[in-house]
Order: C-alpha cells, then sequence, then structure tokens
C-alpha cells in the first residue's frame, strides 16, 4: 500500500511538559477501514497522543501527516476540517440546549439539511434521539451518539473514541460495537482507547500498546494474546521511573485484630467489596480510573453512603457515620484531587496544617500550639516553606501534597486513606512521599493506599486487592505483589488467587 | 495575625482615605473638626455599620445577605406592635424582635446550606418577604404606614440618645459589635471554618468540618445583626415603620466591600469593614455639613466602590491569569 | 399526551400554568377578575416589568447580573423627560434615552470584562451613580407636566390592543427568536452555560458580555416616566421566578416575560379577592422562595440520579463476566 494513502500518519512525535518527557518519539499510522485499540496504563501518553492528534497539543517535534499530506501548523480547526473528530469520554455538550442545538452549535448550515442528513444518519446507524430533547436528559450513551453524529455531519474519516465503553450499560456497548463495524466497513478509521482488553479481541483490527510515552507492541490483532498485552504494559527493570535501591519489608501486625474491615459492601460504582487493614501495612487497591477505587473510599470515609455491608473501625461499626464523625473516630483521607478536594489554595500553609487538628482545641484559636504544630511538620516531612503564612497555593505540588500529608498526621489517626498521593508531583518529591510511607508504617500507622500508578502501587504496598469495574476480583497477599500480577489484576485478568472464583 | 499580608495594606489605604476625608472636610467646615458632633454622627450609620460586620461573615463563606434592610423594618414593626399595642414590656419587645430577625436570618441560612439555593436568590425571596411580612403587619394592625407606632418610653430613646461615660451609647455598641465580629472571626475556631468553608467548601468538607452549619450559622448572625441595627434605628428616630431600612442595602454591601472583602469569599476581615462604615458615614455627615444634599453621598460611594473592587481585581487578575494559564496544563498533565 | 408532558418538562410552562392558576382561582372567587379588560390591564401594567425583565434575562444568561436597571430607567427618563418638557421632539427624547442607557451599559460591560469586576458590584455602584447623576440634573425636582402628546402614547389602542403593549410583545417574540434561533444569541446562553464549550468553538465572549449590558440599558430606555427606585429587585424576582437561573445558562425571556406579569399580576388578583394590597410583598417573596428551592430540590435530585447511574453502569455486569469467560 502507498503511503500517501494512510488516512493518519504520526512519525517519530515527541512531546514534554515542562521537563516531563510525556511522548518519546511516537509512529502510529491509520487506515481506512481499521479499527487500532490503544492501550496503556495511566500515565502512557494516550491523552498526549489524542490531543496531539486532534491538534490541541503541538508535537514539540516529529511528523503529523493527514491523508497524505504533511500538516504543518496543525490545530483543532485544521482537524475539524479533515475530518478528524474526537468522541471524548465525558462529551463536552451544552446541557441547556436541545439536542438539534447541539448538533448546529458553531456548524455552517441550514437547519433543514442537518435535519435531513441526520435523519439519514439515524436510519444507517439504527439510532433515534429526539432531536428537541434536552441535552442534559441524555444518558451517557446517548451523549457520545450524538457525538458521533456531530462528527459523521462534519464528514469525519478518522475517528477517536476515547474509553467510550467506560460508562456504559451491557447493552449500550454492544450497540456501541456495531455503529463502530458499521462504521469500519464505510471507511472510516477509528482509534479506540480503552483499558478493557476483552473489547480489545471483541472490535480492534489492530492494537498498540503505550508504555512511558513509546510503542512497546504494535500489530494486527489476530497475532496477539491477552498476555502478550499484558507483557508490553510492563516495565522493563531498568526502564523503571523509580530507582530500586528500595528494600520493602513487612511490618504489619496480621497476628492483631484489623484497624480496618469491610464486609461486602455494594454502592454506586462497586460491589460486594470485602477486604481487612491491619496495623503497620500499606493495603493498595489497585485498579484503572473509574475502576471504582475512589468510591469506595469516598463511602469508607463517609462522603457517600453504602446500600449494602458493614465497614468496621476497630470494633467500631463505621457505616452509616458522616464524614464529621468518621474523623473524630480516627479515619483520615487523602483525597485524589488535591486543588478541589484538599488544599485552601488562598489560605496559609499553618491554616493549611491545623486545618483539621484545630478541632481538638477549644473555642479560641491556639497560636502557640498552631506554631508548634507546623514547626513539627515542616521539619519532619521537610516542606520547603519560607514562613508560616506563605499561600499554599505558591507551593510545590509535592510541598502542597505534604502539607495536606501533615493536616492528616496531626490528628494522628488509626487509618489514613491516600488516594493518588503523588498525582502532579514531581519524582524528587514523589520519593520523599515513598519515604513519608514507609516510615509511617514502620512506626504503626495503617494506610489504604489507592493508585493508577501500578509501579508506585507494586513498590509501596505490603498486599494489594485489585478492584475491576467496581469490584474486587483479586488478592496479592505480600509474596505475591509483583509488577506481573498488579498488572494483571488492574486489567482484570489475574486468576492466580483463590479469592477469586471465574465463572 | 491577619490570613494575608494583602489585608493590612488595604487596611493602611482605608486608614488614608479617612484621614484625607476628616482633613478635607474640616478645611470646608471647621465644624466638622468638633469630635462630638462627629461621634454623635455614629446614629446615622450604626445600623449600616453592624450589619456589615455580620455581612462580612456571610460574604466570607462565599454567600451573600441582602435581606439586612428589610430585617430591620420588620424588628422595628414587630418591637412597635409589641410594646405599643400589645402592650409587652418594652425590653421584653425588643428582645422577641431580636430572636424574629435571627429566626429570618435563620431560614435564610437553611435554604442556603442545606436547600443549596444561591444565597442572592434567597436572601432577595428574604428581602421581599420579612418587609412584605412587616407591611402585613402594619397593615392587619391598622397603624398609618406613613406615621409609623410611636409613643415610645425614654428609656427606649436613651438607647440611641443616651451616653456612658461621657460616649454616646451609638459608639459603644459599635465597638461592642465590633470586638464581637472580630474576635470571632480572627480568633475562634468558627472564624477559622468560616475562612476555610469560604476557600475551599469542598476541602472543608472533605477535612471534616460542618460546612453547611458554618454558612447557616454566618446568616443567623446577620438576621440578628439586623435585629440589634433595627432596635437602634427605631430608638433613634422614635417611631416604628415598616420601610425602615429599606435603603440600607447598598449601603451595607458597599461598606463591606470596600472594606476589603472579596465577593467570593475567603478573604475579608472585620476592621476593613469598619473603617469603610466609617468612611462611608463620615462622609454623609461631612456633605451635609459642606451644604452638600445627601442625595449625592451616592456618588462618592458608587464611585469608591467600583474604584476599590476595580484595584483589587487588578491586582489579583494577574495572578488570576497566570493560574489560568498554568493550572489547566498541569492537571491535564496528571491525567495523561 | 407525551407532548403534554415534554410541554410540562419546560420551565416556562410550569411558570405559565401557574399564572393560569392564579387567574382561574381568583376568578372563581371574583368572576369580575376574568374579563378580557382586567387581564389587558394586568399585561400593561406589567410591562415595565416586562421589558426590564427580558433585559436582564439576556444578562442573566450570560452568568452576569445588572441590578443598576433602577437607576438607568430613571436618569434616562428624567432626562428625555426634561427635553420634552422643554419642547423637545418625542423621537429626540427617545433616541437620547437609548443613547443613554446605551451608554450606561458599554461601562457596565467595560467594567465586567475589561476591569474584570464582578457584575454585580458593578452595576451596584453603576446604581448608586446613576441616582445621583439624575438628582443632579433634575435639581432634585419631579419632571412633571411632560406633554399631552407623550402621555398618549401609552393610551394609544390600535385594533383595540394598546399600542405599547403590542410593541413590548413584539420586542418579547423578536428577543426570544434572537436568542433561540439565531446563532449569534445561542451564544449568549453558551457562555453561561459552558464557558469552556464557548471558548471551544471560538466564542467572542466578552464581546457579547458587553452587547448584553448595550441591549439591556437601551431596551430600559425608552420606557416612560417613572422613577425606577428598588425596581431592580423585583425585575430580579421576577425574572428567577420566570425560572432563568442566576448562574446563568439557562432561562427564556418568555418565561421571564411571564414572570413579570405574575409578579403584577398577584397585585391586581389581591385587589380582586379582597384582600388588602399589603399582602403583596409578603406573597411575592413567599412564591420566590417556594418556586426557586423546589426547583433547586428537583435539579439536584435528578443530577445525584443520573450520576448514581454512571457509576452504576461501571460496574461489570454479570453477562459480561459470562462473556469474559468465553473469550479466552
Amino acid at each position: 500500500m502507498n503511503e500517501t494513502n494512510y488516512l493518519i500518519n504520526l512519525e517519530e512525535i515527541y512531546k514534554s511538559f515542562h521537563k516531563n518527557n510525556v511522548l518519546k518519539g511516537v509512529s502510529l499510522k491509520l487506515d481506512e477501514h481499521e479499527v487500532i485499540s490503544i492501550i496503556g496504563g495511566n500515565g502512557a501518553g494516550k491523552s498526549t497522543l489524542m490531543k496531539i492528534l486532534t491538534g490541541v497539543y503541538r508535537a514539540d517535534s516529529g511528523k503529523v501527516e493527514i491523508g497524505g499530506e504533511r500538516i504543518e501548523n496543525y490545530n483543532p480547526a485544521i482537524a475539524h476540517e479533515k475530518g478528524v473528530y474526537l468522541v471524548p469520554q465525558e462529551p463536552l455538550l451544552f446541557p441547556n440546549m436541545t439536542v438539534e442545538q447541539n448538533i448546529t452549535f458553531g456548524f455552517n448550515k441550514s437547519k433543514y439539511e442537518i435535519r435531513e442528513e441526520t435523519k439519514k444518519l439515524y436510519e444507517e446507524l439504527g439510532w433515534g434521539i429526539d432531536l428537541t430533547r434536552l441535552a442534559s436528559s441524555l444518558t451517557i450513551a446517548e451523549q457520545q451518539q450524538l457525538e458521533i453524529i456531530k462528527g459523521l455531519l462534519r464528514k469525519a474519516k478518522v475517528l477517536i473514541l476515547d474509553e467510550p465503553t467506560s460508562a456504559l450499560t451491557f447493552s449500550e456497548t454492544k450497540s456501541l460495537f456495531e455503529v463502530i463495524r458499521k462504521l469500519k466497513d464505510t471507511g472510516v478509521g477509528i482509534f479506540y482507547i480503552t483499558h478493557r482488553l476483552d473489547e480489545v479481541f471483541e472490535i480492534s483490527t489492530h492494537a498498540v500498546i503505550l508504555r512511558d510515552g513509546k510503542v512497546t507492541l504494535k500489530g494486527s490483532i489476530k497475532d496477539f494474546t491477552k498476555d502478550m498485552l499484558i507483557g508490553g504494559l510492563l516495565p522493563i527493570g531498568s526502564e523503571s521511573k523509580h530507582s530500586n535501591s528500595f528494600e520493602k519489608k513487612y511490618t504489619g501486625h496480621m497476628d492483631r485484630p484489623p484497624v480496618l474491615t469491610v464486609e461486602n459492601i455494594s454502592g454506586d460504582g462497586f460491589k460486594d467489596i470485602s477486604f481487612k487493614v491491619y496495623q503497620g501495612e500499606v493495603v493498595g487497591l489497585a485498579g484503572l480510573v473509574g475502576a471504582g477505587r475512589t468510591e469506595i473510599a469516598e463511602a469508607i470515609y463517609g462522603i457517600t453512603k453504602c446500600q449494602k455491608g458493614r465497614i468496621l473501625l476497630g470494633d467500631k461499626d463505621i457505616t452509616q457515620l458522616g464524614i464529621n464523625e468518621t474523623v473524630s473516630n480516627g479515619l483520615s483521607y487523602i483525597p485524589e484531587d488535591r486543588f478541589l478536594h484538599g488544599i485552601f489554595p488562598i489560605s496559609s500553609v499553618r491554616n493549611n496544617i491545623t486545618a483539621q487538628v484545630v478541632r481538638r482545641k477549644g473555642f479560641f484559636i491556639d497560636n502557640k500550639f498552631e506554631k508548634e504544630v507546623t514547626d513539627k511538620y515542616i521539619d519532619r516531612l521537610r516542606i520547603k516553606v519560607t514562613d508560616h503564612h506563605q499561600e499554599i497555593k505558591s507551593l510545590s505540588g509535592g510541598n502542597q501534597q505534604k502539607v495536606v500529608i501533615s493536616r492528616v498526621l496531626s490528628t494522628n489517626p488509626h487509618l489514613i486513606i491516600m488516594d493518588e498521593p503523588t498525582r502532579g508531583i514531581d519524582a524528587a518529591a514523589r520519593s520523599d512521599i515513598y519515604s513519608i510511607i514507609n516510615k509511617l508504617k514502620e512506626v504503626g500507622f495503617s494506610i489504604l493506599l489507592i493508585s493508577s500508578d501500578l509501579e508506585e502501587i507494586e513498590r509501596i504496598s505490603d498486599r494489594i486487592y485489585g478492584i475491576y469495574r467496581g469490584k474486587c476480583n483479586a488478592y496479592l497477599g505480600f509474596e505475591a505483589v509483583n509488577a506481573v500480577n498488579v498488572m494483571k489484576a488492574a486489567f482484570g485478568t489475574y486468576e492466580g488467587s483463590d479469592s477469586y472464583v471465574e465463572i | 495575625m491577619l490570613m494575608l499580608s494583602k489585608i493590612p495594606k488595604w487596611n493602611l489605604g482605608l486608614i488614608f482615605v479617612l484621614m484625607l476625608e476628616i482633613i478635607i472636610f474640616g478645611l470646608i467646615n471647621p465644624r466638622f473638626w468638633n469630635i462630638s458632633i462627629l461621634l454623635n454622627s455614629f446614629n446615622d450609620f450604626i445600623g449600616i455599620a453592624i450589619i456589615g460586620f455580620f455581612v462580612t461573615l456571610v460574604m466570607i463563606t462565599g454567600g451573600i445577605d441582602i435581606s439586612g434592610g428589610s430585617i430591620i423594618g420588620l424588628t422595628s414593626v414587630v418591637i412597635g406592635i409589641l410594646s405599643q399595642l400589645i402592650g409587652l414590656n418594652i425590653w421584653i419587645s425588643v428582645i422577641l424582635a431580636i430572636v424574629a430577625a435571627g429566626l429570618c436570618g435563620l431560614l435564610n441560612g437553611i435554604l442556603i446550606a442545606y436547600g443549596r439555593v444561591q444565597a442572592m436568590v434567597v436572601t432577595l425571596g428574604g428581602l421581599l418577604l420579612y418587609s412584605g411580612i412587616a407591611i402585613v403587619l402594619v397593615g392587619v394592625s391598622g397603624v398609618s404606614a406613613y406615621e409609623g407606632i410611636s409613643g415610645f418610653p425614654g428609656s427606649f430613646s436613651n438607647l440611641a440618645y443616651g451616653t456612658v461615660f461621657g460616649i454616646p451609647s451609638s459608639i459603644i455598641l459599635f465597638i461592642v459589635l465590633f470586638i464581637i465580629a472580630y474576635v470571632l472571626l480572627h480568633f475562634t475556631k468558627y472564624g477559622r471554618y468560616i475562612f476555610l468553608t469560604g476557600i475551599n467548601q469542598h476541602a472543608s468538607d472533605y477535612a471534616g468540618i460542618n460546612t453547611k452549619k458554618v454558612i447557616a450559622s454566618t446568616y443567623v448572625l446577620s438576621g440578628l445583626s439586623a435585629g440589634i441595627a433595627g432596635t437602634m434605628l427605631t430608638s433613634y428616630l422614635g417611631s416604628a415603620r415598616a420601610d425602615f431600612g429599606s435603603e440600607y442595602l447598598m449601603s451595607i454591601l458597599t461598606v463591606v466591600v470596600l472594606g476589603g472583602t472579596l465577593i467570593t469569599g475567603g478573604k475579608g476581615g472585620i476592621i476593613g469593614t469598619a473603617l469603610a462604615s466609617i468612611i462611608v458615614g463620615f462622609l454623609q455627615v461631612g456633605m451635609q455639613m459642606g451644604g452638600v444634599s445627601t442625595q449625592y453621598i451616592g456618588l462618592a460611594t458608587g464611585l469608591l466602590l467600583i474604584i476599590s473592587v476595580a484595584l483589587l481585581s487588578i491586582s489579583s487578575s494577574a495572578k488570576e491569569n497566570m493560574k489560568k494559564l498554568l493550572r489547566p496544563k498541569f492537571m491535564k498533565e496528571g491525567n495523561v | 399526551m407525551s407532548k403534554f408532558k415534554t410541554l410540562m418538562k419546560k420551565r416556562e410552562f410550569r411558570t405559565l400554568f401557574f399564572l393560569v392558576g392564579i387567574f382561574i382561582i381568583v376568578g372563581l372567587i371574583n368572576s369580575d377578575f376574568l374579563t378580557i379588560g382586567t387581564i389587558q390591564n394586568s399585561l400593561k401594567s406589567s410591562l415595565l416589568y416586562i421589558v426590564l425583565a427580558v433585559g436582564l434575562t439576556v444578562v442573566l444568561l450570560t452568568g452576569n447580573i445588572d441590578i443598576s436597571v433602577g437607576g438607568t430607567l430613571g436618569l434616562s427618563a428624567a432626562v428625555s423627560g426634561i427635553l420634552l418638557k422643554n419642547g423637545g421632539s418625542i423621537f429626540v427624547s427617545i433616541v437620547v434615552a437609548i443613547l443613554i442607557g446605551a451608554i450606561i451599559g458599554l461601562i457596565n460591560g467595560l467594567g465586567v470584562t475589561k476591569l474584570k469586576i464582578s457584575s454585580f458590584i458593578m452595576t451596584l455602584g453603576m446604581l448608586e451613580i446613576t441616582r445621583v447623576i439624575q438628582v443632579i440634573y433634575t435639581d432634585g425636582q419631579w419632571v412633571e407636566n411632560l406633554p399631552a402628546g407623550f402621555k398618549q402614547l401609552s393610551q394609544l389602542n390600535v385594533l383595540g390592543f394598546n399600542l405599547l403593549l403590542i410593541i413590548v410583545m413584539a420586542g418579547v417574540i423578536i428577543v426570544h427568536l434572537f436568542l433561540t434561533r439565531s446563532r449569534k444569541g445561542r451564544y449568549f446562553s453558551a457562555i453561561g452555560d459552558n464557558v469552556d464549550g464557548a471558548i471551544l468553538l471560538g466564542v467572542p465572549v466578552q464581546r457579547y458580555v458587553t452587547l448584553a449590558g448595550l441591549i439591556f440599558a437601551s431596551q430600559v430606555g425608552f420606557i416612560s416616566t417613572t422613577a425606577g427606585l428598588g425596581i431592580e429587585m423585583t425585575v430580579i424576582a421576577a425574572a428567577v421566578l420566570g425560572g432563568v437561573s442566576l448562574s446563568g445558562g439557562v432561562g427564556t425571556v418568555l418565561g421571564a416575560t411571564i414572570g413579570a406579569v405574575i409578579m403584577i399580576s398577584i397585585n391586581s388578583a389581591l385587589i380582586y379577592m379582597k384582600i388588602p394590597a399589603f399582602w403583596n410583598d409578603a406573597i411575592s417573596g413567599v412564591l420566590l422562595i417556594t418556586i426557586v428551592v423546589t426547583d433547586a430540590i428537583l435539579s439536584r435530585r435528578a443530577d445525584k440520579q443520573t450520576k448514581k447511574e454512571r457509576l452504576r453502569a461501571r460496574v461489570l455486569q454479570e453477562e459480561v463476566s459470562i462473556n469474559h469467560a468465553h473469550a479466552k
């Protein structure tokens, strides 16, 4: 086949943000009638690659060819013009406009024409959304359909589907796959981003594995097995972003009663989850973004309520308690989204550190006490600040996170839930936080760790529960924790455990 | 002591403006430099000031309360009806009226914090409702709406006109409420929670702070302060009318914002509000003495308001822009 | 029936139903209320509020607010009134009034977009300033003895309908069509709706926010001589009652119009029900709070439900695990 015939041809794409190299020479070709699955863990560079494909980001170096034509100053407008269309995971619709208004928004065509074309597309794809419905009333599947229609109306030749099935029900997924097959037959080329290996085999013609900004595996789906894909996702020893000088030692006390007992809890986004955390250990919940880990943590912490099951902290039942009570019972939580839920940006470092511990004190503010606490943690966690009254938003991500950890530690909790503790943090601060976690468990704190960074979770957890699509499907004891097993647990293909019964 | 080094700087500016004001008005009319006249003038704006103190708390949590003015009218009418028409003891009437004002604030607070309706909408409804209730009470009791209820005992008028150790009681009240608000906001756990809630309500929730209770309580305080203001105004003017305080709405917001409190919450202070209310109050007195109609005072306060906020936002918008440039990228990267 | 249901889902129809309900209930108590004359009178006395509420809706859709209406109204009315009194033509005075409105709107718009002052504060300051300018200009006097020809404007009838009523209604329909049908108009709601989305599609947000202020104030300008004191809160209440959200993006001018008519109809309804007029504010207040709180609770419940469904859909289903087993 002639090179110029490719719908998309990326060659040696490099992209970095600040000093963080996200893409390190990615080459990718897409032809008509192809569905290429792009698989990668969190942080592998998938989103960046998609943003380069749609012109949102510009590559630092490398060649972008669309329809055989080399494009120099690529941007979203050119992408639309050339028929490259992204269907985002959470579609960006105007919720208070009708379906039709959403379709026609920013589109230079008469309403009549659009309506006719939409009707035709509906017939071909076997859909039918009432054009007068408000976008806010659409289900996620319908919103995606709307996005796909928007793309097709703009004569898309390349569709990029970003984890489209993450919020779809089983039958919705089936019908989406039907559409993908139909589109493939008409000649549209599709990039299909996913975490779900089953889907890769079900609908794609090719698979590409992205790891740490590089393509590690690429080829026709017929040549692959699941294990090969998992293998492609695994880091090769020397490539690990962490130095391996770190020796893990089990310091837990499984002989004593558990600190946290979760018995068969179910709620929105998770089902039948059971696990235990003992004193002095780090228990990891391994899983991909959207697997339900954060929802489990939020239910334990009291932000949401579970519909069934029981949560015990020590021997106290905390199942139905709100945050206020769980906190006073000795639970603490380092939230996933530091900006939204973690820090008080325009407040001082001191007030951020003492935000939680002041509740223990009387009606009046005790400045001496606050100063002591702040000094203690700035010193202990080596937080870089100029003085106590510096606004926290002026600190680096790593130091901000240390402030949040200080806040939690100051209450001397029985159990600390850490949700993505190293997200958006540079390498040095990252290893600082790892050693903090390690010290904490040595002095007897119990930690429930949630992370999408599978290397991280493997490295610092003593025991791991795998969460895949809302269910706990794998258990790795201290001896079983290794890169391959963690990867398999997160992708839902781990079988070597007796706690998981295969149907 | 304060949350930010910036606020004292703002307060410094306010002190400068206040001094300038005193000097200029004094040059125009030396009577302005007569301390007793200045001190007595506090009666004219004490209502604005004391409501302003507690609306400051509301605004720091990220809310707004525009119902204060109409709670003044309601308090006034309740005092009048209870003491003059029903014949209750005047002080019992006053306490009941202030309790009623607190209940108005509680209703605002519950709807805003627990019903999660926008503060602006709820207090707008409150504005209509509370002055509406006052008008209904006046209408039902058959009092002339224009003359209002009068004939209060002398002890009640003393509230506004009396002195304690030679200091007008309105000044005493101003100072007492200033101290209460100041201590509450800057020296207590409750005040800390108000700031934290205003800066990031989600993070406060995650830190185990009962933000709903914090938010609702600030509206109760603001309602109570409006009740006290209503009592003072009734005493000062010697009659109870439903439309008392209706023109206070804009002035209250002006002093809070002019005092350096961020309308989006999280930043602010009582000292600023106090200074701003004195500035606005003296402006009124000075203009009157200079022979300018009080009607013109709006021009000055309006300009002050816009200029001060423009200054605040220009200095912060530079930072804001930096943040906008850096943050989305940073966040997206984190999600890659 | 399903058509009826979709209609009921639209906020402005619920408001309309409410309005009709008021008329029917009051009509049952006093049948005099249900004459064409009363209805037309209700409409006529709400004209001013309709125009203001419609203008305000355009601003509210962008997520901003304008509380300087009363001031703008008073000032432009005073200036044109004095012009008329001194023998100026009606046409010139209308042009001047619109010009004043446009200038104030432009200043507001520039303050909000360029100086980044919150629209609430900006228009609050502007309200005070315009009031004072009005006082200075009129020397604190009432503008009275306007030429008879000008006053007759509001009495003129065309085909049995009041001329101003026709003009205002035509205005409402044009603005409504502009906002819902034209591309530019839809940007207004898009700005309030989803700023990210709008920017993505290259909508020059700031220009339209300014334009909204312009449209708004110029509409205010051509209404006759009412002082406009305290009117701003009533107008905001009318818009909110009609389903316009103060946080932007939600609402229609039709809704706002109905809201304005409700606010005024309560007045006349009370008269016909022989309830003293002093109940008016209390009833409006209760109505406003009840409607808004109910709306907020309903929409939050719907939000929660969709979030729940999304999360539930993520959980591994039985069918999938069977399929999963087959795949191996």
